[in-house]
C-alpha cells in the first residue's frame, strides 16, 4: 500500500492502469474510503484511462490529524498525488466534500487539469446545507459513526437501492464504521468552521467542467449545482435521473460511463460546455437529452422559465 | 495475525486471555483518567464547565467498574510488567512550550484523554459473530460509544479560543499522547495475535 508524505502525515493512495494514459483522479466524499471507487477503476481502466484514488487526511488508511484538518491541506495532498501522474492529461472528479476539494484544486491550480467533474458538489453553504451539516455533526457527536451513517443512508440513497439491503444494513455500514474514527470525521466536518464561499472564484476555472447532480439530491440540491453552472464558464450541468446525493455508489456504471465520455469528448476537442443543462440517460451508453427548452430546471414540477 | 478478537467459542464469546489483556489496559488507562479527574474536581463547583469534570470522573469510573465485572479474568503472568509500563506512560507530562505549568499540565491531561478516547476503539476489535449476550462484548461496545462522547470535552478544551496562541504546542502534545497510546495499544493487540494498522487491512 503506497503512501505520499505531506509534512509529517501519510496519504494512502493507489494508481492503476497504463502509465502513459490520460488519468482520472477520484476524490472521496466525507465518510468514504478509496475502495468505494473499485467499479470506476475497472470501467475507466477498461476504457484506456489511468485511475488515481486516495484517502483524504482523516479518512481510511491515511493519517488522521488529531485536532485540525484544513481544506488547504487536502488540496495540497491532492496536488502531491497529481504530481505523481506525470505530464499527461489529468481529469479530476470528486463527490460531495471531495467535489468541493476538487473545485478548490481547480481554482488554485488553473493550468494543471484537462477537465473537471464535480459531483453532488457545492461552492457555498446555503442555510439548509449549513443547518444539515450542523445536525449531522451533532448526530456524529451524540451517536457516533453508526448514527451518522443511519442519517446519511436514507437521505442519500434511493428506496430501490435500500430495499433489498434493509435486513442487512449493519453489513453495509460496517466497513465505513471500522475505517472511520469519530474525532477524525468531526475534524473533517469542522474544516468548514472557517469556510469562505468559492462562488466569486468560480469564473477562474477555465477547464471543461461537467457538473453532475442527482435528480433527487436532498443534501446538495439543484440550486447549489446551479451556482457552479452559472459561475464556471466552460461548464454544463448533467442531471442524473432518479438519483440521490450518493449516486456514485448507487449508479456506478452509469457515472463511470459519463466520466469516460466526458474525457473522450474533451480529448477529441468535441466538448462544448456552453452552460447547457442535460438529462443523463438511465443506462450507460444511452443518449444525453437536452433539458426541455423553456422549462425551469431548478423546479421539481414543469414550470416554464420566466422570460429574461 | 488476525484483525479481530477470537477465535470465539461456540457461544460467541471472546477468549478469556484476550479479555484479560484488553480489559487490563482499558482499566489502567481509564482508571488513570479517573484519578487525574478526581484530583482536579473541586469540592464545590464554581464554573459551569466544571460540571463536565464531574460527569467525566463518573463515566471513567463506570468504565473501570464495568470492565472489572464484565471480564472473564484468567491468570496472566505478563500483567505485572505490562501494568507497570502502562501506569508509567500515563504519568503527567506537562505540554512543552507553555510557560504556565498549570495550563501545561491541564493540556496534557486533556491530550491523554483525547488519545485514550480517540485512538482506542475496543468495539472495532469485535468480529460480527461476537455474541450480544456476552457482557464483555457489550462492555466494549459501550466503552467505544461513551468514548466518542467523552472526547468532546477534550476537543472543546483543546480547540478553544483560549488555547489558540498555543496551537502548535497543543497539537504537538496531543500528537505525542496519541503516538504513545497507539503504540501501547498496538503492542498489546500484537501480544494476543491482532494487527489492526493499514498494512494489515
Amino acid at each position: 500500500m503506497p503512501f505520499l508524505a505531506h509534512g509529517s502525515h501519510r496519504i494512502r493512495y493507489e494508481l492503476d492502469g497504463p502509465k502513459d494514459a490520460p488519468a482520472y483522479v477520484l476524490v472521496n466524499g466525507l465518510t468514504q474510503y478509496s475502495e468505494l471507487w473499485a467499479a470506476y477503476r475497472d470501467t475507466l481502466i477498461g476504457k484506456g484511462f489511468r485511475v488515481a484514488t486516495f484517502d483524504l487526511l482523516g479518512q481510511g488508511a491515511s493519517d488522521k490529524p488529531e485536532l485540525f484538518i484544513s481544506q488547504d491541506d487536502q488540496v495540497e495532498a491532492l496536488h502531491l498525488l497529481i504530481g505523481e501522474l506525470g505530464s499527461g492529461p489529468v481529469f479530476l472528479s470528486g463527490i460531495s466534500f471531495g467535489g468541493l476539494i476538487a473545485l478548490r484544486y481547480a481554482i488554485e491550480h488553473r493550468d494543471g487539469l484537462a477537465g473537471l467533474v464535480p459531483m453532488s458538489a457545492f461552492a457555498e453553504l446555503s442555510p439548509q446545507l449549513t443547518l444539515l451539516g450542523n445536525a449531522l455533526r451533532t448526530g456524529l457527536i451524540l451517536g457516533g459513526t453508526g448514527y451518522l451513517q443511519d442519517l446519511l443512508l436514507p437521505m442519500n440513497l434511493s428506496d430501490s437501492w435500500l430495499k433489498p439491503l434493509l435486513g442487512n444494513l449493519d453489513a453495509v455500514k460496517r466497513q465505513g464504521w471500522l475505517i472511520n474514527d469519530v474525532y477524525a470525521l468531526q475534524n473533517l466536518m469542522e474544516s468548514f468552521l472557517d469556510f469562505q464561499p468559492l462562488t466569486p472564484l468560480l469564473p477562474s476555472i477555465k477547464v471543461p467542467t461537467m457538473i453532475l447532480n442527482g435528480e433527487f439530491d436532498f443534501l446538495t440540491p439543484r440550486s447549489l449545482h446551479e451556482t457552479l453552472r452559472v459561475g464556471i464558464p466552460d461548464s454544463s450541468l448533467v442531471i442524473i435521473p432518479n438519483a440521490y446525493h450518493a449516486f456514485t455508489l448507487e449508479k456506478a456504471a452509469l457515472t463511470a460511463d459519463l466520466l469516460a465520455r466526458f474525457a473522450e469528448d474533451v480529448l477529441a476537442n468535441r466538448w462544448q460546455g456552453d452552460k447547457k443543462v442535460w438529462i443523463a440517460p438511465d443506462e450507460p451508453g444511452g443518449k444525453m437529452i437536452p433539458f426541455p427548452d423553456g422549462y425551469d430546471h431548478l423546479r421539481a414540477i414543469p414550470v416554464q422559465r420566466a422570460a429574461p | 495475525m488476525n484483525q479481530f478478537l477470537g477465535p470465539l467459542d461456540a457461544s460467541g464469546r471472546v477468549p478469556p486471555l484476550q479479555q484479560t489483556r484488553v480489559a487490563s489496559l482499558l482499566i489502567s488507562a481509564h482508571g488513570a483518567l479517573a484519578r487525574q479527574l478526581s484530583v482536579v474536581l473541586p469540592g464545590q463547583l464554581k464554573a459551569g464547565w466544571q460540571t463536565e469534570l464531574n460527569a467525566q470522573l463518573f463515566r471513567e469510573t463506570e468504565i473501570v467498574s464495568l470492565l472489572m465485572r464484565a471480564t472473564s479474568w484468567v491468570p496472566d503472568f505478563t500483567l505485572p510488567y505490562l501494568v507497570l509500563t502502562w501506569e508509567a506512560a500515563w504519568l503527567p507530562k506537562p505540554a512543552r512550550g507553555i510557560a504556565d505549568q498549570k495550563l501545561a499540565a491541564a493540556i496534557d491531561v486533556a491530550a491523554l484523554g483525547h488519545a485514550v478516547h480517540g485512538a482506542i476503539r475496543p468495539a472495532a476489535l469485535l468480529p460480527v459473530e461476537a455474541s450480544a449476550e456476552d457482557p464483555f462484548v457489550v462492555a466494549l461496545r459501550r466503552i467505544e460509544f461513551e468514548s466518542s462522547r467523552l472526547i468532546q470535552a477534550q476537543i472543546y478544551f483543546l480547540k478553544s479560543d483560549d488555547l489558540k496562541p498555543f496551537r502548535e504546542a497543543v497539537s504537538s502534545a496531543v500528537e505525542v499522547r496519541h503516538r504513545q497510546v497507539r503504540k501501547l495499544w498496538a503492542e498489546l493487540l500484537e501480544g494476543i495475535g491482532i494487527r489492526r494498522d493499514a498494512e494489515a487491512a
